[in-house]
Protein backbone atom coordinates (compact mmCIF):
# COMPACT_ATOMS: atom_id res chain seq x y z
CA UNK A 1 0.00 0.00 0.00
CA UNK A 2 0.98 3.75 -0.64
CA UNK A 3 0.12 6.61 1.54
CA UNK A 4 -0.77 9.58 -0.75
CA UNK A 5 -2.03 13.38 0.48
CA UNK A 6 -4.18 15.38 -1.32
CA UNK A 7 -4.72 19.14 -1.06
CA UNK A 8 -7.88 20.33 -2.34
CA UNK A 9 -8.62 23.97 -3.30
CA UNK A 10 -11.87 26.16 -4.85
CA UNK A 11 -14.34 23.81 -6.58
CA UNK A 12 -12.62 20.42 -4.87
CA UNK A 13 -12.62 21.97 -1.65
CA UNK A 14 -15.93 22.90 -1.29
CA UNK A 15 -17.69 19.68 -3.05
CA UNK A 16 -15.47 17.34 -0.70
CA UNK A 17 -15.89 19.70 2.36
CA UNK A 18 -12.28 19.54 3.06
CA UNK A 19 -9.02 20.86 2.36
CA UNK A 20 -6.69 17.73 2.52
CA UNK A 21 -7.09 13.88 2.31
CA UNK A 22 -5.12 11.35 3.03
CA UNK A 23 -5.78 8.26 1.42
CA UNK A 24 -4.31 4.60 1.52
CA UNK A 25 -3.97 2.85 -1.93
CA UNK A 26 -2.96 -0.13 -3.94
CA UNK A 27 0.32 0.19 -5.02
CA UNK A 28 0.72 0.89 -9.00
CA UNK A 29 -2.06 3.47 -8.54
CA UNK A 30 -2.35 6.29 -11.11
CA UNK A 31 -3.24 9.51 -10.88
CA UNK A 32 -5.98 9.34 -13.34
CA UNK A 33 -7.36 6.24 -11.20
CA UNK A 34 -7.04 8.41 -7.93
CA UNK A 35 -9.00 11.60 -9.92
CA UNK A 36 -11.69 9.22 -10.54
CA UNK A 37 -11.77 8.25 -6.75
CA UNK A 38 -12.28 11.84 -6.13
CA UNK A 39 -15.17 12.49 -8.82
CA UNK A 40 -16.84 9.59 -7.40
CA UNK A 41 -16.22 10.42 -3.67
CA UNK A 42 -17.89 14.46 -4.36
CA UNK A 43 -20.73 12.62 -5.50
CA UNK A 44 -21.51 14.21 -8.72
CA UNK A 45 -20.37 17.57 -7.32
CA UNK A 46 -17.36 17.78 -9.48
CA UNK A 47 -19.63 16.63 -13.02
CA UNK A 48 -18.43 18.74 -15.40
CA UNK A 49 -15.68 20.37 -13.73
CA UNK A 50 -12.28 20.21 -15.38
CA UNK A 51 -9.44 19.32 -13.27
CA UNK A 52 -5.15 19.23 -13.85
CA UNK A 53 -3.19 17.23 -11.52
CA UNK A 54 -0.22 18.34 -9.64
CA UNK A 55 2.35 16.11 -8.15
CA UNK A 56 4.40 17.04 -5.70
CA UNK A 57 3.19 20.94 -7.00
CA UNK A 58 4.07 19.95 -10.61
CA UNK A 59 1.75 19.39 -13.16
CA UNK A 60 1.68 16.03 -14.98
CA UNK A 61 1.05 16.05 -19.04
CA UNK A 62 0.41 12.80 -18.92
CA UNK A 63 -1.20 9.61 -16.12
CA UNK A 64 1.73 8.23 -13.89
CA UNK A 65 2.21 5.82 -11.63
CA UNK A 66 2.30 7.14 -7.94
CA UNK A 67 4.07 7.22 -5.11
CA UNK A 68 4.40 6.70 -1.10
CA UNK A 69 4.13 10.03 0.18
CA UNK A 70 3.19 11.82 -3.07
CA UNK A 71 1.37 15.05 -2.63
CA UNK A 72 -1.21 15.20 -5.14
CA UNK A 73 -3.73 18.37 -6.06
CA UNK A 74 -6.78 18.51 -8.73
CA UNK A 75 -6.59 21.21 -10.03
CA UNK A 76 -9.68 23.37 -11.07
CA UNK A 77 -9.68 26.11 -13.61
CA UNK A 78 -7.34 29.09 -11.74
CA UNK A 79 -8.43 32.30 -11.16
CA UNK A 80 -5.51 34.43 -10.28
CA UNK A 81 -5.16 38.01 -11.45
CA UNK B 1 15.38 40.80 -13.31
CA UNK B 2 12.84 39.29 -12.03
CA UNK B 3 10.84 39.79 -8.74
CA UNK B 4 7.52 37.80 -7.51
CA UNK B 5 5.85 38.01 -4.18
CA UNK B 6 2.64 36.85 -3.61
CA UNK B 7 1.44 38.56 0.16
CA UNK B 8 -1.50 38.18 2.62
CA UNK B 9 -1.20 42.07 3.42
CA UNK B 10 -2.43 45.26 1.31
CA UNK B 11 0.27 45.51 -1.85
CA UNK B 12 2.96 47.95 -1.61
CA UNK B 13 3.53 49.25 -5.25
CA UNK B 14 6.74 49.11 -6.72
CA UNK B 15 8.73 52.76 -6.47
CA UNK B 16 9.49 54.76 -9.04
CA UNK B 17 13.30 54.32 -10.37
CA UNK B 18 14.27 56.99 -12.19
CA UNK B 19 17.72 55.38 -12.98
CA UNK B 20 16.97 53.15 -16.00
CA UNK B 21 18.52 55.27 -18.41
CA UNK B 22 18.18 52.08 -21.21
CA UNK B 23 14.49 51.73 -20.47
CA UNK B 24 11.65 54.16 -22.63
CA UNK B 25 8.96 52.24 -21.38
CA UNK B 26 7.62 51.76 -17.48
CA UNK B 27 4.28 49.48 -17.80
CA UNK B 28 2.64 49.26 -15.02
CA UNK B 29 -0.94 46.89 -14.52
CA UNK B 30 -3.00 46.92 -11.13
CA UNK B 31 -5.84 44.93 -11.13
CA UNK B 32 -8.67 45.48 -8.47
CA UNK B 33 -11.57 43.81 -7.37
CA UNK B 34 -15.22 44.07 -8.86
CA UNK B 35 -18.16 45.16 -7.08
CA UNK B 36 -20.29 42.44 -9.00
CA UNK B 37 -19.66 39.10 -9.98
CA UNK B 38 -21.39 37.61 -12.75
CA UNK B 39 -24.22 40.55 -11.29
CA UNK B 40 -24.28 39.47 -8.02
CA UNK B 41 -23.16 41.91 -5.66
CA UNK B 42 -20.23 41.55 -3.56
CA UNK B 43 -18.25 42.71 -0.57
CA UNK B 44 -14.63 40.84 -1.29
CA UNK B 45 -12.67 38.26 -2.71
CA UNK B 46 -10.68 35.74 -0.99
CA UNK B 47 -7.63 34.53 -2.62
CA UNK B 48 -6.62 30.67 -2.45
CA UNK B 49 -3.44 29.63 -3.04
CA UNK B 50 -1.32 26.26 -3.66
CA UNK B 51 1.41 27.60 -1.51
CA UNK B 52 4.96 26.90 -2.80
CA UNK B 53 3.77 26.01 -6.08
CA UNK B 54 2.19 29.72 -6.71
CA UNK B 55 4.98 31.06 -6.35
CA UNK B 56 7.02 28.81 -8.40
CA UNK B 57 4.47 28.83 -11.34
CA UNK B 58 4.65 32.68 -10.97
CA UNK B 59 8.30 32.77 -11.18
CA UNK B 60 8.76 30.55 -13.94
CA UNK B 61 5.72 32.08 -16.09
CA UNK B 62 8.06 35.49 -15.27
CA UNK B 63 11.06 34.12 -16.69
CA UNK B 64 9.15 32.60 -19.68
CA UNK B 65 8.21 36.41 -20.50
CA UNK B 66 11.39 37.60 -19.83
CA UNK B 67 13.26 35.18 -22.57
CA UNK B 68 10.33 35.33 -25.11
CA UNK B 69 9.63 39.25 -25.02
CA UNK B 70 12.98 41.42 -25.41
CA UNK B 71 12.00 43.07 -21.78
CA UNK B 72 14.53 43.69 -19.01
CA UNK B 73 12.74 43.18 -15.74
CA UNK B 74 9.49 42.12 -14.60
CA UNK B 75 8.60 42.04 -11.55
CA UNK B 76 5.09 41.04 -10.11
CA UNK B 77 2.99 41.16 -6.48
CA UNK B 78 -0.06 39.17 -6.04
CA UNK B 79 -1.96 39.38 -2.92
CA UNK B 80 -3.91 36.51 -1.23
CA UNK B 81 -6.39 35.94 1.39
CA UNK B 82 -9.28 38.48 2.23
CA UNK B 83 -9.06 41.44 -1.07
CA UNK B 84 -12.19 43.77 -0.50
CA UNK B 85 -14.15 45.63 -3.11
CA UNK B 86 -11.34 48.63 -4.77
CA UNK B 87 -8.44 47.12 -3.68
CA UNK B 88 -5.53 46.04 -5.72
CA UNK B 89 -5.03 42.14 -5.90
CA UNK B 90 -2.39 42.44 -8.68
CA UNK B 91 0.71 44.62 -8.96
CA UNK B 92 2.89 44.06 -12.55
CA UNK B 93 5.63 46.41 -13.44
CA UNK B 94 7.57 45.65 -16.78
CA UNK B 95 10.36 47.33 -18.06
CA UNK B 96 11.61 47.40 -21.93
CA UNK B 97 13.34 49.79 -24.36
CA UNK B 98 10.37 50.30 -26.46
CA UNK B 99 6.52 50.10 -25.45
CA UNK B 100 5.43 47.81 -27.64
CA UNK B 101 7.29 44.60 -26.23
CA UNK B 102 6.30 45.46 -22.85
CA UNK B 103 2.62 45.79 -23.77
CA UNK B 104 3.01 42.53 -25.51
CA UNK B 105 4.77 41.34 -22.66
CA UNK B 106 2.40 42.09 -20.32
CA UNK B 107 -0.38 40.94 -21.83
CA UNK B 108 0.99 37.63 -22.41
CA UNK B 109 2.14 37.43 -18.55
CA UNK B 110 -1.32 38.10 -17.24
CA UNK B 111 -3.19 35.89 -20.10
CA UNK B 112 -0.90 32.78 -18.70
CA UNK B 113 -0.93 33.70 -15.53
CA UNK B 114 -4.81 33.09 -15.54
CA UNK B 115 -4.43 29.78 -16.91
CA UNK B 116 -1.82 28.06 -14.76
CA UNK B 117 -0.90 30.11 -11.87
CA UNK B 118 -2.79 27.69 -9.29
CA UNK B 119 -4.97 30.89 -7.18
CA UNK B 120 -8.27 30.61 -6.99
CA UNK B 121 -11.07 33.20 -5.68
CA UNK B 122 -13.96 32.60 -3.39
CA UNK B 123 -16.84 35.35 -3.72
CA UNK B 124 -17.30 37.19 -0.50
CA UNK B 125 -21.49 38.08 -1.00
CA UNK B 126 -23.56 40.58 0.87
CA UNK B 127 -24.74 38.10 3.34
CA UNK B 128 -21.13 36.89 4.46
CA UNK B 129 -21.47 33.20 2.64
CA UNK B 130 -18.51 32.12 1.04
CA UNK B 131 -18.66 30.49 -2.79
CA UNK B 132 -15.93 29.38 -5.25
CA UNK B 133 -15.96 32.24 -8.04
CA UNK B 134 -17.61 30.94 -11.06
CA UNK B 135 -14.83 33.38 -12.55
CA UNK B 136 -12.41 31.64 -15.07
CA UNK B 137 -10.47 32.81 -18.30
CA UNK B 138 -8.42 29.65 -18.32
Amino acid sequence: MIKINIKCFSQVKYALDTDELRLELKNGTTSVELEKMIREKSKGKLDGISMRIAVNQKYIPNDIKLHDGDEVAFIPPVQGG
Amino acid sequence: MIKIDIVDRPLEFFPNDDSRLQDGAELIFNGRVRATEHGDSITALEYEQYEGMAENELFQLAEETCKKFPIHDLFCKHRVGRVNVGETSLHVAIWSKHRQEGIDAMSWFIVELKKRVPIWKWAIMEDGSRIPSECSHG
